[in-house]
């Protein structure tokens, strides 16, 4: 699920807290908006605005993260509604909603444990590739 | 990019699969919701039916509690609803009336009775009430008016008694969304069609008192709380004007005759 591979180039220190922060940033709205599930994707695509004048290497970091929360968002919408209508409306608790949350939990944890490990790597100028959102940044963020 | 669409399938498939996986774990009974959510039930209904007694004149006699009872019964067995979690009780009082309350509780005024000139008014009266009951709608209201936390806070005890009648206003004189009320509504129908009760006599119950003269109103308390009766009763004839209904009448004229005048009398 994750790779570790070599950049194109050597990333200097500058980058690789800039490229670091892309990922601690998503960590830290997730944490601040976890009612709310897009406060942490528009945290990271505020984040992804702000550097994609960066160099290379932080800009690829800031398009993995922001690829990643995308996707994120749209389990943890589909969650967050769903528990609203049980709240409000005629919903009841069922085991689909039970199962969902908890795959919703498992997707959201993986995700998290990934960022830290990410976060950490990239500080230390190593290059970690994810499962598809990596071949995804490649693709879209070119040199 | 094929190896990106695998790779992002692959993804999705293995979201599914685990939500599919999950599934098959009976988590509600692990997490014994239904019977944490039964038991605040009952406790409210406790709670408020002894406030609801003790500010309301209760009528005991067995005439009107059976002949509702023959009502409830054709009504839940027609419709395989379990007769046991029905429960019902009707009250000496003007207002044309009936409400819903946790546990399966049935309210009914005494005015509903004498202002329905059949039986199948009154049936689609409670069938609209039951229906509130079978989709859990009761809960869904009191928890948007009330609150979850005070709900708990009711039902543990450190609430007072004030809080109680509050909460039994709001079920006896407020309504339930329009969307909610709909529903209900067209369950009824459903209801009343399974049961051998024509629809069109609760469509007709809706027009009448939608027509009442104004003076009366102040009695209609089940109609201010349920907004739009002309257009429910529209959507009441056009659910059921695609259903042959053969009306089978559950009381026998003198019985129901004799229930109005009990009722009437008290």
């Amino acid at each position: 699920m994750i790779q570790k591979t070599t950049f194109i180039y050597k990333p200097g220190e500058h980058e690789t807290e800039k490229a670091s922060n892309s990922y601690l940033m998503s960590l830290i709205a997730f944490i601040v908006g976890l009612p709310l599930p897009i406060i942490n994707l528009l945290a990271t695509f505020f984040f992804y605005i702000s550097n994609r004048k960066g160099t290379y290497f932080v800009r690829w970091h800031c398009t993995q993260a922001l690829l990643s929360q995308f996707s994120m968002l749209f389990v943890n919408s589909f969650g967050f509604w769903w528990t609203v209508s049980i709240i409000f409306y005629s919903e009841t608790i069922t085991n689909h909603y039970i199962a969902y949350m908890i795959t919703a939990i498992i997707f959201n944890l993986s995700e998290f444990i990934a960022t830290i490990y990410t976060a950490i790597q990239t500080r230390k100028g190593i290059h970690v590739q994810w499962w598809f959102y990596g071949s995804l940044t490649h693709l879209i963020c070119k040199p | 990019m094929k190896k990106i669409i695998f790779q992002g399938l692959l993804l999705i498939v293995l979201f599914f699969s685990t939500w599919f996986v999950l599934q098959q774990i009976n988590w509600v009974t692990i997490l014994r919701i239904k019977q944490t959510t039964e038991k605040t039930e009952e406790k409210l209904d406790e709670l408020l039916w002894e406030t609801i007694k003790t500010t309301e004149d209760e009528n005991t006699n067995q005439l009107v509690l059976k002949s509702v009872d023959s009502l409830i019964t054709k009504i839940c067995n027609y419709n395989d609803i379990e007769r046991s979690k029905i429960k019902f009780n009707v009250i000496n009082k003007n207002e044309i009336n009936a409400f819903a309350m946790p546990n399966g509780r049935l309210v009914i005024y005494s005015g509903l009775i004498t202002a329905s000139e059949k039986q199948e008014e009154l049936a689609g009266v409670l069938c609209h009430e039951i229906a509130h009951i079978q989709l859990n709608h009761v809960m869904k209201k009191l928890i948007k008016e009330i609150g979850l936390s005070t709900l708990i806070s009711i039902t543990t005890g450190t609430k007072g008694s004030e809080l109680i009648k509050e909460t039994a206003k709001v079920l006896s004189s407020t309504s339930f969304d329009r969307g909610l009320e709909k529903e209900a509504d067209i369950k009824a129908v459903e209801y009343l069609t399974k049961a051998e009760i024509n629809p069109e006599h609760f469509a007709h119950f809706l027009y009448k008192i939608n027509e009442s003269e104004s003076e009366i109103m102040k009695y209609l308390t089940w109609i201010s709380t349920h907004p739009d009766s002309k257009k429910r009763a529209e959507y009441i004839i056009d659910h059921s004007k695609n259903n042959k209904v053969k009306n089978v009448p559950v009381l026998k004229d003198e019985t129901w005759n004799k229930l109005k005048e009990l009722v009437e009398n008290q």
